[in-house]
Formats: structure tokens, sequence, C-alpha cells
């Protein structure tokens, strides 16, 4: 089987002529079921990676393939159904439509891309309960803590079952409790076999919950890079420094 | 960390004997130093010499010997736990010599260097986060204070690379402009 992502040599310039591109030749594999993290800091690209990757904007130059489909070339109508059910969103400010209950948050972005109500409303479901939010289905969701709104997104971008599921700073809004069980539920997500994309300045948040580490400087692949699983003791990572003997 | 604090924090806990001293400095820091019996020993004496602590019962058999401490060594160690630290910051990774030493040669090996740095920070991120959740689970709070500060230094160690890389690739920058 091919890989889910393919970059090969993407170029995106943007109109007014910047001075350089913001990617310049990035060429990248994700394969199916894997976390990946795109790392760097800003203007490095990252933002236009996912743009790219999501079918929100085309290469200047280059091919973006995703489950074969080449994104530079979809018509519009193609691109709008690849980001209705293609892929899932979860951005770093939750986006959820504060006139709907959370049940119709979930909901609504399934009849979007063709799913009949009682198969949504059922889906949702499911998806709540899965992440650990069922019982705020009634409510709206100013009611909720961030970290329960983050929850609505996530159940939102997976609704309907998306290829890929690319989280765009996911934590940014969160305290680091929220934002650790947000990104525990991505990983746990991830071993169900959800590939997931993530776009983080975070080096912890990358190096700890993504297997590989991309890392992106002025629109290049810098490093990219597996993580091994540790092996290491504590006094291998940490030593406290002792003074030898009193004076 | 100075033996002399610690060893004096352990036995404001209870009176112990040396070797006590060493097993428990050790739990203390979660086996991320390995105290010298030597180094105790010597810390102990030097420290009864000084009257900040002294003989738990009689003195017989040396390695038997329980030490307890003094009034002036609850004081000495009260005014160590109350004082800020305030020691310069010590840079002693061994990656900045190497840095302003390749930077001098100037042979272009800075950013395979700096790439290379960058992944066992990587790496060891990803393993003190393990340790720390580790900790958590025992329920070993201080363990956990221990692992994040570490986390919190490799963040720093981390960022600090990226910013040599960022500073090395302007000034090249600049210098293909300027010529």
């Amino acid at each position: 089987m091919t890989r889910l992502v393919e970059l090969s040599d993407v170029r995106k310039l943007y109109d007014g002529g910047a001075k350089y591109p913001a990617l310049n030749g990035v060429s990248l594999g994700v394969e199916r079921g894997e976390f990946l993290a795109v790392m760097g800091p800003s203007g490095s690209g990252k933002s236009t990676l996912l743009n790219l990757v999501a079918g929100l904007d085309r290469p200047t130059s280059g091919q973006v393939l995703v489950d074969g489909r080449d994104l530079g070339r979809a018509g519009e109508a193609e691109l709008a159904r690849y980001r209705r059910s293609g892929v899932g969103f979860v951005f770093q400010f939750f986006n959820l439509l504060g006139s709907l209950t959370v049940l119709e948050n979930v909901v609504v972005a399934a009849q979007l891309a063709g799913s009949g109500t009682a198969a949504a409303r059922q889906r949702a479901r499911e998806l709540l309960a899965q992440l650990g939010i069922a019982d705020q289905a009634a409510r709206y969701p100013a009611r909720l803590s961030g970290g329960q709104q983050q929850r609505v997104a996530i159940a939102r971008a997976l609704v309907n079952r998306p290829l890929l599921l690319l989280a765009d700073e996911p934590t940014g809004a969160l305290d680091s409790r929220s934002g650790e069980q947000v990104m525990e539920l991505l990983v746990e997500l991830n071993r169900g076999g959800q590939t997931v994309l993530l776009v983080t300045h975070d080096a912890k948040l990358a190096a700890r919950h993504a297997r590989r580490v991309v890392s992106l400087v002025d629109g290049k692949v810098a490093d990219d890079v597996v993580l091994q699983a540790s092996t290491a003791s504590a006094a291998e990572l940490v030593r406290v420094r002792v003074e030898e003997v009193v004076g | 960390m100075s033996l002399k604090f610690g060893v004096l924090g352990l036995l404001a806990e209870e009176p112990l004997h040396g070797y006590d001293v060493k097993n428990r400095f050790e739990s203390l820091l979660g086996g991320s130093w390995e105290v010298n019996f030597g180094q105790v020993y010597m810390t102990l004496q030097r420290l009864e010499r000084d009257g900040l602590i002294e003989a738990d019962g009689e003195r017989g058999d040396r390695r038997k010997l329980a030490y307890r401490l003094t009034a002036s060594g609850r004081k000495t160690l009260d005014d160590w736990l109350s004082r800020p630290e305030s020691e310069p910051q010590q840079l002693r990774e061994e990656i900045y010599l190497k840095l302003l030493l390749s930077t001098r040669l100037a042979d272009g090996r800075l950013d395979d260097l700096l790439m290379a740095q960058r992944r066992v920070y990587l790496q060891r991120l990803k393993d003190l986060a393990e340790f720390e959740q580790a900790a958590r689970r025992e329920g070993r709070d201080d363990l956990v204070l221990l692992f994040k500060g570490a986390i919190l230094h490799t963040e720093a160690d981390l960022k600090w690379t990226d910013a040599c890389a960022d500073e090395i690739r302007n000034s090249n920058r600049k210098g293909v402009e300027e010529t």
C-alpha cells in the first residue's frame, strides 16, 4: 500500500512576491497509522504545510498526494469533499458553534458530509462517550471547560472517520493538565489506528507523544527523526551533582 | 546540591548510621546519583568535628555509630533551607565548547553538530517524560519534581540549540548577501 500522505518537492510561494518561499522543496511521507509531529518556529512553514495537506491551499509546484489523491490538481468540488470527510481538524481554539449543543456541533459536521440524521446522531453519541463527555451532550459549549470543548472539537473532527487527523497546537489554549489529557486522547486514537499529524512549537509535546518528529526551518525539512523507546536508566538522564566533601 | 546539607537533612528526620545515610540519600535522589560510602563517612566526620552532628548513644565500633543533629546543626540546616539559591548559572555543556571551537575553525560542521545535539535533546525529553510519568504513578512527588526540572532544562537546551542554529543561518545569509 502506498503512503497515506506523500509530499514531493513541494514549494509554496504566496502572492506579493515574498522574498523567501513559505515552503521550499519539501518532500515528506506519512505512513498510515503514524503519529507525526511537525515542529518549527513561527514562519518556518508548518501552517502552510498543514494547509496544503488539509486541501485548504494548493502548492505552487510539486505534488501533494493524500491517499493517492493529487490535491494540487483536484477540482474544487473534489477538494471540498476531501475537506469535509477526508481530514479532521483540531485547532488551538475550538471553533465550536455557540448556538448549538455539544451533540449538535458534532452531528452537523456529519450531516454536512452527507450522513443521515439518525446515523450521524448515533456516531456522535458514540464518539462523545469514547471521549468521556457523553454527559455533556445536551449542554452548550460555553458551559464547558476548555478541555471539554477541545474533546468536542475532537469528536467533531472524527465524526466522518477521516483518513487523517490534523491537530494544530491543540493544547495551546489549555492548562497543562487538560492539555495532557487531550494529548493522551490523541495517542489513544492513534493506537486505534488513526493517523495523526500534530503541528506544534512545543518540543516537549512533540517528543513525548509523537513517534516521529519532523522539524521545519525556513520552509525546508531540517530534521526528521524517529524517537526510540527509552532504555535509559534514571541515572543516565539526571544526575544531581553533589559536592564531594565538606570543606 | 551539597552532601553536607543532604546529610544534615536526613539526620534531621532521625538518627542514622553512615550506611543508612548513604542508602537514604540514594533513594531520595531516585538512583540519579550513586553516593560513595567514603564520601558519606568523611562528611559525617567533618560534620561531627564542626559540632553540627554528634554520636547518638555509645561510641563503640565506628561502623555502627549512629549520628544525630545538634542544635547548631539544626540551625545551619534551617538557615540553608530558607536561603534562596543565587549561585551563578553554570554552563558546563561540552556542546558549548565544541560549538565555539567549530565556529572558530569554520569548517562547516556546525549544522550537523547542532542537529545531532538536537536529536539527543528530543530523545531525552521523551525519556524524561516517561520517567516523570512513572514517578507520578508510583506517587513519588519528589522525583516528579526532579524530572520536571530536568525536562525544563532540556527544553531550554533545545531552544538554545535552535537559537544557535538560527544565529548561524542568519550570519551565513548576511555573509552571502554581502559578497
